[in-house]
């Protein structure tokens, strides 16, 4: 900071006399151009955003159909959840969904990114084409998914036919429900998170492949004693991004369920906590319900984060040096600091 | 430099002040169109004829106002609810829909029609549609609109082929009870293979919807704990036809469509307005279908209503295009238009209906779907109904999922139980 921006404190001390002897004003009212210039976006925040989230903090602990009188009734939905087996199904769905989904996708756009890394023809068509998925639109693949897996007219089990193999009522049964969801979310994901891989892969250092290379190693050792390694960081960013998005999953089982009889499908298979919290909320407008749902589900994400929290401070205990280098700048930057005070 | 930067912070300290007083010019204002001859209503695609709206765009009949029609896209409950709870643009009229109960707590936020002479209107409607517009406190504030009256639609070709009674009086006269059309069904499936509904979910609510008692009574007592109640009787009837096998196990829209087009499933009990969607969804099965009565009588399931918010700046004027947009002609008008099915039974008597175009070859629905409408049963759905959705889910999971009946059924009285009494219901 101090490094790259020594102008402003002289330029403070340079005004600073004149009007600290004639005129002593807040700095509210010395710097309100300022304010008024980053204005528009808090006011919009504080209208869209805070209070939103204050307010579905209070309507968590009452008891309010969106339209009548609102009836504090304190912890009692809280009360509710932890009791309701159907949020429990709700967040074992979830879970499980986010671990069919999330395991073969990250495996799958590991070995993509890999071999995109090499030396192939039509490089920029293939990491274009495995990217397109995550610009589709979820609503319009929801949509195929559900013409593709259908039951009895789907183009998985006329293939299971073909092969004489008994068909799988995908779209009844609450695994096969599960493994439909995770299907989307795997095609949707994978070369997203792949194109992330090829950009760390890059930054991997070509000097260490050759030297693994002249001390004998195969492509299977480069790729988990060197590659894996080196990606790390960008590993745990994959994990960390695809458990948010796998927490909040919604789309793909509302569209595919949202306009039949039950929200989550037959046997509730794909219920997510999002799905359960948007069907409380504006499908039985029990919108105190809702809003504890909600915020169960930010304990849970909370839980997440800490536990991937973890896992990075782990690596900085690992990579030392790393860490002392930071700590000499931030010494650095302490014995700086003195200088700026004193010319406050 | 420094012009240029002042200049800018200018620029965007306007902006912020426009932003800020953008956001207090929101101040509420109870109705949403602040010119006092304009009369809004909030409606949705396909549930008012456009012809009729812009005649009341000019002038509403009889009256010095006009009329604004918003289409209101999804989500339709939950912004008409929001403006209520915000006592802040309310339109003056407003359609809702099948699931008008949903309103039944908050019934102040809309006129008693009576107030405004609705009963000089009542003989004009059958009898079951002005009840479901009654709340449970007898205030009626729920304007008939148009209606669903069930029938069963059946595949004329697929049970000519499974050898089985094809023509409408007989395949009416075999199955007159629940037991007789799982029989006929189980023939069906037996000779050729195909089913005589999609799901047991849907003939579960057929049957309730065709009962003239449903989940609660008046006063918000669940009767399905009852020794005999509609819903066990209706379960009953759902298990038995899963164990026959009748009925498809299609939970999906795309299995059910492209069940109805092979003939997979050969039948389906549904209101009026399915002709429609069947004719978009399987337009080459034309010629194909017929109706038939289905077992003991016909139900209603569907079909919205209209209402006036308590907010409105003109009741009367509001009240008149109620009932003009409702007489008899009009509905008329509204069927051969956007084929919505009058709830004023002089419509039809009237001669100016036209009847659909060959798709129940030479059956003419019209008369079929009028017999259906007079032989509704009154019944009352109760605001908790929305609650007491259970008993629908676990039917499917009998069916999708192979759950022991017994306890589905267990599990869903004690699943609406509790969130009755999370309602604040004593259950």
């Amino acid at each position: 900071m101090t490094v790259t921006n020594p102008a402003i404190p002289s330029a403070r001390v340079a005004d600073e006399p004149s009007t600290t002897e004639r005129r002593p004003r807040n700095p509210f009212k010395r710097f309100w151009p300022q304010y008024v210039a980053v204005a528009p976006f808090y006011i919009l925040f504080l209208v869209f955003g805070m209070f939103p989230l204050i307010f579905s903090i209070w309507l968590s602990f009452n008891d309010w159909d969106g339209m009548g009188q609102m009836k504090f009734v304190g912890l009692a939905q809280y009360r509710f959840l932890i009791t309701d087996s159907r949020f429990w199904l709700a967040v074992g769905n979830t879970f499980l969904i986010w671990i069919m989904s999330t395991i073969p996708m990250l495996f799958l756009a590991l070995v993509i990114a890999f071999l995109l890394h090499t030396n192939i023809r039509a490089k920029g068509f293939y990491r274009v084409a495995f990217f397109i998925p995550n610009v589709t639109s979820a609503v319009a693949m929801a949509i195929v998914f559900g013409s593709i897996f259908s039951n009895s007219f789907g183009i998985i089990n006329s293939f299971l036919n073909w092969l004489h193999v008994s068909q799988v009522p995908w779209l009844s049964n609450p695994w096969g429900i599960k493994v439909v969801i995770a299907v989307m979310v795997i095609w949707r994901w994978t070369g997203y998170n792949s194109i992330i891989y090829l950009a760390g892969l890059q930054a991997v250092s070509t000097e260490l492949y050759e030297a693994a290379r002249v001390d004998g190693a195969n492509n299977w050792h480069i790729f988990s004693r060197i590659t894996i390694p080196m990606l790390r960081p960008v590993i745990l960013f994959t994990v960390i991004t695809s458990t948010v998005g796998g927490l909040s999953l919604f789309t793909e089982p509302q569209v595919l369920f949202g306009n039949t009889s039950n929200i989550g499908g037959p046997a509730d298979g794909g219920l997510t906590i999002v799905l359960y919290q948007y069907y409380q909320a504006f499908n039985q407008f029990d919108f105190g319900y809702g809003a504890a749902i909600a915020w169960a589900l930010f304990i849970i994400a909370v839980v997440f984060a800490i536990i991937n929290w973890r896992l990075v401070s782990e690596r900085e205990v690992d990579g030392q040096k790393v860490f002392k280098v930071s700590r000499k700048q931030r010494a650095a930057n302490a014995s700086a600091e003195p200088t700026e005070v004193a010319a406050k | 430099m420094a012009f240029s930067r002042r200049s800018l912070l200018a620029g965007t300290a306007g902006l912020g002040a426009l932003a800020a007083g953008g956001l207090s010019a929101c101040g509420s204002r109870t109705s949403i169109s602040s010119d006092p001859n304009e009369l809004v209503i909030w409606y949705w695609d396909r549930s008012i004829d456009p012809a009729l709206l812009s005649i009341a765009a000019k002038q509403i009949p009889g009256t010095q106002r006009h009329l604004r029609a918003d289409i209101i896209g999804g989500s339709f409950d939950t912004k008409l609810r929001t403006s209520l709870a915000g006592n802040a643009y309310i339109p003056d009229l407003t359609n809702i829909n099948s699931n008008v109960s949903l309103y039944f707590p908050n019934e102040d936020m809309f006129l008693d029609l009576d107030e405004l002479g609705a009963q000089n209107y009542k003989h004009l409607y059958f009898d079951w549609k002005w009840e479901l517009g009654v709340t449970p406190t007898n205030h009626f504030r729920f304007f008939p609109l148009d209606t669903g009256p069930t029938g069963f639609y059946y595949r004329q070709d697929v049970f000519d082929k499974a050898k089985i009674p094809s023509d409408p009086e007989s395949v009416g006269a075999a199955m007159k009870t629940w037991d007789e059309f799982i029989e006929l069904g189980q023939k069906l499936k037996r000779n050729v293979g195909s089913f005589m509904d999609i799901t047991a979910g849907q003939l579960f609510g057929q049957y309730i919807n065709a009962s003239p008692q449903r989940y609660f009574d008046k006063a918000g007592k669940p009767l399905y704990m009852n020794q005999t109640s509609t819903i066990r009787d209706a379960w009953n009837m759902a298990v038995k036809a899963i164990k026959a096998g009748i009925t498809g196990n299609q939970q999906v829209s795309t299995d059910q469509n492209a069940a109805w087009e092979s003939g997979k499933t050969a039948g389906h009990i549904e209101a009026v307005w399915w002709a429609q969607i069947l004719g978009d969804t399987a337009p080459d099965t034309k010629g194909k279908w017929r109706l038939a009565k289905q077992p003991v009588r016909a139900g209603n399931s569907g079909g919205s209503f209209i209402c006036i918010p308590h907010t409105c700046k003109d009741p009367e004027a509001a009240f008149k295009f109620i009932t003009w947009l409702n007489n008899p002609q009009n509905q008329a008008q509204a069927f051969n238009n956007i084929q919505l099915f009058p709830s004023a039974e002089d419509s039809f008597t009237l001669g100016t209906m036209k009847s659909n175009t060959g798709f129940f070859g030479d059956q003419d629905p019209l008369t079929f779907f009028l017999e259906a409408a007079k032989e509704v049963p009154t019944s009352f759905i109760s605001t908790y109904e929305a609650q007491a959705a259970f008993f629908g889910t676990e039917i499917t999971n009998v069916e999708a999922a192979g759950k022991n009946p017994d306890r589905a059924w267990d599990d869903a009285v004690a699943q609406t139980n509790k969130i009755l009494r999370k309602r604040g219901v004593n259950v």
